[in-house]
């Protein structure tokens, strides 16, 4: 049997060679790997321990988010493959309705990103734990005054991803370019500046948005996009009306 | 257990045979001999699994009824009473996507990982979304370490939080663990990273592969890493990684919530395998792979060598 250093040479003469192997000294050699997973279903047992230990967090917490702040005519599906989808529509309406009432003025909404938008929203009953989930990030809506150019770039942006949560606007998608933008009933001039609602995760170049790094005016709103999504549930409960989103043809791509 | 397995084949192949199944595929046993003694080594995996404390709730959405921490806690206690040498990761996204982060901060997160008895997690991007002080402030209830190999946090509060690699020890088999993060830049707020600097993933990996499997001498190094799995771009990914390395026999990937129908073997830079696996997110899946290693008399040389791979487990 060769000694280490004889192993070594062994071992430099196989690097010198076409398969430039790694070489390290070890009692053991890798023979087989044997790989599967397992499912969190239903047939699986649980530990109780576990539960014991989070049952005093669940008890506060579920006090306040179980309670019903709304309802909901459909199911609102999160798929990200898609121009557009009840679940954004739903979103940026929300957000567009509760910003219009601070601030009138705005011409248009892109209050997230489709990855910004985390999880489906139920048929039936909507808790608060819902919208929790649905948006758990702490993000604030601004509105921004937008150069022409810079509204471009985001319409760009939207069509080049395939489509995003927006609102007050409709657009085509052809050929991965922005077409036939229509905002609030006219044709988008990229002659003029417009009001443009959004987070300051977006403005701050989340998701690589890069179309608020130069803006003309900014108002903070003093809403986060959380509770304009409760604020709408809430109100729109209140009035006796339930969440009806609608697929209005807001993105089209061919 | 078993039937929650992906695959459920009992004794498939029995442990004899991978002698003879190894020497048909052995280009290196040089300078030693085969003992015939068998080490078994079970690495369990999660990732992404973003608060979720309780089974999604049962409201016709598409992930109801799965995942769950009292489940994942006593499948790992079965697991646990059957093999002697387990790893246990998460390859980070531990915070939010529930209520449970936002009132409570990650607290119960990291008690409940504590309590299930992770080896070691890294951290992906929604670990910032408290802030720095944010996960600081729950690293108590963290007893296990977070390895970040490429987020240099020297100039923050988080300066002695975290550790660029860890080997751990299973019956004479010495395991070798690093972690890559995501570029925080355009995904996280700045003020959440503050002044923590981001270094290249594969450079980074790179080196610490090499210390690990070079220096250390380590039998099996594995990199947790929170890039994603693939992406259509020429942005890094765990593709990316596993092909532009060498030394890494797994990434225990993240971040793109992948629900991979089984691990990929991509072959790295020095012609060996990389295995890159994912298991979905919000702890629906628990990854397993039970690595198999022949015990040598004597010190033999190891390189890069084909082992056997099967999609099933021998339980």
């Amino acid at each position: 049997m060769p000694d280490i250093k004889t192993s070594i040479k062994i071992c430099l003469i196989l690097l010198s060679g076409t398969l430039a192997y790694s070489c390290s000294v070890s009692n053991y050699k890798l023979v087989k790997a044997n790989r599967s997973a397992y499912q969190m279903n239903q047939n699986a047992e649980v530990d109780s321990t576990i539960i014991k230990t989070y049952t005093p967090y669940k008890t506060k917490l579920e006090e306040e988010m179980n309670q019903v702040i709304g309802h909901a005519d459909v199911l609102m599906s999160k798929v990200d493959t898609v121009p557009e989808n009840l679940l954004r529509n739903f979103f940026s309406d929300a957000c567009l309705a509760q910003a219009l009432k601070i601030d009138p003025e705005i011409d248009l909404a892109m209050p997230s990103t489709k990855g910004g938008i985390r999880i489906d929203v139920p048929k039936g009953p909507i808790r608060l734990t819902n919208i929790f989930e649905l948006m758990p990030f702490e993000n604030e809506l601004i509105v921004y005054k937008l150069k022409g150019s810079d509204v471009q770039n985001l319409l760009e942006f939207i069509a080049d991803t395939g489509g995003q949560p927006i609102a007050g606007f409709s657009m085509k998608i052809k050929e991965g370019k922005p077409a036939d933008v229509i905002i609030k009933g006219k044709p988008f001039d990229p002659g003029r500046s417009y009001w443009v609602l959004t987070s300051d995760y977006i403005a701050g170049g989340g998701d690589r948005v890069e179309s608020f790094k130069n803006p003309l005016e900014k108002k903070m709103l003093n809403l986060r996009v959380r509770a304009a999504l409760i604020g709408y549930v809430k109100e729109n409960e209140a009035a006796g009306k339930s969440i009806k989103p609608i697929l209005d043809g807001r993105i089209t791509k061919n | 257990m078993e039937e929650l397995l992906r695959i459920s084949r009992r004794n498939f192949l029995k442990t004899g045979g991978i002698a003879a199944a190894a020497t048909a595929l052995n280009l290196n046993a040089l300078g030693s001999f085969a003992s015939g003694d068998v080490v078994k080594l079970t690495i369990l995996h999660t990732n992404d699994v973003h608060s979720r404390i309780e089974p999604f709730p049962m409201d016709g959405s598409k992930n109801q009824g799965l995942g769950g921490t009292a489940r994942r806690a006593a499948l790992l206690k079965q697991i646990r009473a059957t093999e002697k040498n387990i790893l246990l990761f998460d390859a980070g996204d531990i915070f939010q996507g529930t209520p449970y982060f936002n009132k409570y901060g990650g607290e119960l997160e990291m008690k409940l990982m504590t309590a299930m008895k992770y080896d070691a997690a890294t951290m992906g991007n929604h670990d910032f979304d408290n802030g720095l002080e944010g996960f600081y402030k729950q690293l108590p209830h963290a007893d296990f370490p977070i390895i970040c190999s490429n987020y240099d946090f020297k100039d923050t509060l988080m300066h002695a939080s975290t550790t660029p690699y860890q080997i751990f020890r299973k019956e004479g088999l010495k395991i070798g663990v690093f972690g890559v993060g995501i570029e925080l830049h355009g995904l996280v707020a700045d003020a959440n990273y503050g002044n923590t600097q981001y270094a290249d993933p594969v450079a980074t990996a790179n080196k610490f592969a090499a210390l690990l499997k070079q220096e250390h001498q380590c039998d099996l190094v594995i990199c947790l890493s929170h890039l994603g799995y693939k992406y259509d771009h020429k942005r890094v990914s765990d593709q990316v990684l596993a092909k532009s390395t060498s030394n890494i026999d797994l990434i225990i990937g993240g971040h793109t919530h992948t629900f991979m129908e089984k691990p990929e073997d991509v072959v790295n830079l020095s012609g060996g395998i990389t295995t890159i696996n994912q298991v979905g997110f919000a702890g629906i899946n628990l990854g397993r792979i039970d690595y198999y290693f022949e015990k040598y008399k004597g010190k033999r040389i190891q390189t890069a060598s084909p082992y056997v791979i099967s999609e099933a487990l021998e339980v």
